[in-house]
């Protein structure tokens, strides 16, 4: 395909990837915690907007435009990925169950962390206890989890995104914060007070 | 209260995601001003929810497109667009 049109410092998909390649691999990274798949939808992406940059109306930045590109690529794989590999949750058996006894309290009562969040994040330690634990999770749960606790997502958007429903998403969600929570006592707040 | 605890840590959870109703709001926090084991769950979440935030910005803050990726890439495109 040879260009047809003239090439500007703004329309040359070179730049794009010189000014914000690595913006936009991080921002897919984070949703979706693949390298491999995050260049290749980066890769996508700028040629979507290769093909598409004529529409480019110039009213918001290119960052945000390319962005708004990337955005709908990844909705896309990740609805192909819960459509093909079928990942589906049963809502009727609930798996937070096991944490409670039959009359509804706690098995096993949930200990005091005296702990902050800046101490825990300046942690590399902890990054990784933390990253073995979210990758545990079913991989739906894990999914809903990296959008919305991870990467900060509204409820709304990552409703949009799985499209379910917003009680799913609430149920998905409960699920993977009661696990990551256990996985956490039992993997980093234990052997901390053990040492 | 049957299965207190249980309805609680659900509470906990969406009050994260979505407004309580009144009613849930008023039970939530009358069970959590008796029951320890719940008080300590929702401040751990809270915590959890925190940390994960920051960690988000810590760790794929870094995060950079190597040379190879970065090559391959404008081959690709040099390829596909002929620019
Ligand atoms: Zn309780």
């Amino acid at each position: 395909m040879k260009a047809d049109i003239t090439v500007t410092d703004n329309n040359n998909p070179h730049n794009w990837l010189n000014d914000h390649g690595d913006y936009l691999y991080r921002y897919a990274m984070s949703r979706l915690h693949d390298e491999e798949l995050a260049s290749d939808l980066l890769q996508e992406t700028l040629l979507a907007g290769w093909k598409g940059h004529a529409g480019f109306s110039g009213s918001s930045s290119v960052r945000t435009w390319l962005v708004g590109i990337m955005k709908h690529k990844i909705i896309d794989h990740i609805r192909k990925e819960i459509r093909e590999r079928n990942l589906v949750e049963s809502v009727e058996s609930d798996p937070t169950s096991a944490y409670f006894d039959a009359d509804g309290s706690w098995h096993e009562a949930p200990q005091a962390w005296h702990e902050n969040p800046e101490a825990l994040c300046a942690s590399g330690q902890f990054h990784t206890v933390l990253d073995r634990c979210i990758e545990k999770l079913p991989e739906k749960q894990q999914l809903v989890f990296r959008m919305r606790d991870v990467s900060g997502e509204e409820s709304e958007a990552v409703c949009n995104t799985c499209d379910i429903s917003a009680t799913h998403l609430h149920v998905l969600l409960h699920r993977a914060r009661m696990a990551l929570r256990y996985c956490l006592q039992h993997h980093w707040f234990n052997q901390e007070e053990k040492s | 209260m049957k299965h207190a605890c249980q309805e609680v840590s659900r509470l906990a959870s969406d009050s994260l995601d979505r407004p309580l109703s009144l009613l849930e709001k008023l039970r939530f926090h009358i069970h959590l001003s008796v029951c320890g084991n719940c008080r300590n769950y929702t401040e751990n979440m809270h915590l959890i929810h925190k940390a994960t935030e920051m960690m988000q910005q810590t760790n794929y803050g870094h995060i950079r497109l190597s040379r190879e990726q970065q090559q391959r890439l404008h081959d690709i495109l040099h390829r596909e667009t002929g620019v």
